[in-house]
């Protein structure tokens, strides 16, 4: 059961409804766009998991133009890139601009849904570690303002008992005067 | 995985502390376990003295190295708790220039020897390059030294090759910094050529003398005495008040402290931050 939102960019028509229908049934959110200038139009609306694209397309925009702009505005996207052919230059080339995967066409649905699949439980993973983090942060920024407030404090403390130390040994003193002399200096601390 | 019993719990524990100065006692088996079997897999050993006797028979010293690596925690990011950079932003590093500028010769550079002792994969070093970069914007000025050391050779290979996977950059970078600090390769992102070279990188063991590398202006050594016992805190923290400028900055983890450490250290507070100075 898919909790991926998923936008696929297809100029096939045909292609296109299939893994729509395909992917709803496996309970992904799916919205689909025909070319790769209006994916980027709809990706700067809303934030998506994963984009499906097809890597030639007309228009301006092709599958690698979708990919690049992905990676270089919301590099938390995952891009899968669907072709019909994929030599090992292009295939590099796409991983190497951070393609998640690609697949070639005709689409085997159940490797498809594998990946997508993969990509969920990779981003719950990350999602835990994140959540994790948040948490360690809190507990550290708590106990670093405790921790911090001490040192301080047993600092003032060490200087004041050195300075009463100092009153109290001071030569040439009467007595009561040193020891009033060492309690104004405690006072501060006492309160 | 394999498990460890506790005869080769003291064996590789007392091991580790020889060479990395981490102290683990019984209740970590389960970190040793973790952090090395991937190893145990690796080279084929039926148990950890199996692999502790490889590793001392390794006259190379790969398997130590190894195990260094997997036993050390490589936890971090850019502007780590924000706070010190901010310290560093608005108090030391002004405070250093003015104290540095009245006693050098007009229109000579003014050196600056700051020191990440335990950098990990750089994103310290090169957090306090950007702020150099941006406080500092006449460079010719200023002659910095930035050093950061660590024991594990694999995280120094990264910090010195300054590249980093999307997760790690989102930690810490704004978008802003990440553009004009880094420039993007393949999936990764590379940090530019100018502020890389502020920055110089070496393999160090905290626990070995460090006399060598001189006196610093400033020095960081965050989040990394945690591991050591009481008595070798005393030691490190000894060791770096010796190379300090008597009139130097110590900035230590937010949640460390030196009280009954070394006395030598006086607290200081800025704001919300906390930095050391020699008494």
């Amino acid at each position: 059961m898919g909790t991926l939102k998923i936008l696929i960019v297809e100029d096939d028509p045909v292609t296109l409804s299939l893994l729509a229908k395909r992917l709803r049934k496996e309970g992904f959110e799916v919205e689909t766009t025909h070319d790769g200038d209006d994916a980027l139009r709809r990706i700067a609306g809303e934030p998506f998991d994963v984009v499906l694209t097809d890597l030639l397309m007309p228009g301006e925009t092709d599958g690698m133009g979708v990919l690049e702009n992905i990676k270089r505005l919301y590099p938390h996207t995952e891009v899968i890139l669907l072709t019909g052919y994929i030599s090992v230059e292009s295939a590099v080339e796409a991983m190497k601009k951070g393609a998640t995967d690609f697949l070639t066409k005709p689409i085997n649905f159940d490797e498809l849904i594998i990946r997508l699949n993969k990509i969920d439980d990779m981003r719950a993973l990350i999602k835990a570690a994140t959540d994790l983090r948040n948490a360690m942060e809190v507990t550290e920024k708590s106990a670093a303002d405790t921790i911090q407030e001490l040192e301080i404090m047993l600092s003032e403390f060490r200087s004041a008992f050195s300075e009463v130390r100092d009153a109290l040994t001071e030569p040439h003193t009467h007595s009561q005067d040193r020891i009033d002399k060492a309690l104004n200096i405690l006072q501060p601390l006492v309160n | 995985m394999i498990k460890i019993n506790p005869d080769e719990i003291k064996i590789i524990s007392q091991y580790i502390y020889q060479i990395t100065g981490i102290a683990l006692d019984e209740k970590k088996a389960y970190l040793i376990e973790t952090r090395l079997s991937g190893l145990i897999d690796e080279h084929g050993c039926k148990s950890y003295l199996e692999l502790y006797h490889k590793a001392k028979q390794d006259a190379g010293r790969t398997l130590e190295r190894k195990i260094i690596n997997a036993m050390t925690t490589n936890e971090t990011l850019f502007f780590r708790d924000h706070s010190p950079f901010e310290l560093f932003r608005h108090k030391l590093l002004p405070e250093l220039i003015d104290k540095r500028t009245s006693k050098s010769f007009p229109n000579s550079p003014i050196t600056l020897r700051i020191w990440s002792s335990a950098c990990s994969t750089g994103q310290e070093v090169y957090s306090l390059a950007i702020v150099l970069r941006e406080l500092l914007p006449n460079q010719t000025k200023y002659n910095v030294k930035l050093l950061g050391t660590d024991i594990s050779d694999k995280a120094i290979a990264q910090a010195s090759y300054g590249q980093y996977n999307k997760f790690e950059i989102e930690r810490g970078l704004d978008r802003d910094k990440l553009e004009r600090y880094f420039h993007p390769n393949g999936s990764h992102w590379k940090i530019k050529d100018d502020i890389r070279a502020m920055a110089l990188f070496k393999k160090l063991n905290l626990m070995e003398p460090f006399n060598s590398l001189g006196k610093f202006d400033i020095i960081f050594c965050r989040n990394v005495a945690i591991y050591f016992t009481l008595e070798d805190r005393k030691k490190l923290f000894n060791r770096i008040a010796d190379v300090l400028e008597p009139d130097g900055y110590l900035v230590i983890g937010s949640t460390e402290s030196l009280t009954g450490i070394c006395p030598r250290f006086e607290p200081q507070r800025h704001l919300r931050s906390i930095f050391y100075q020699l008494k």
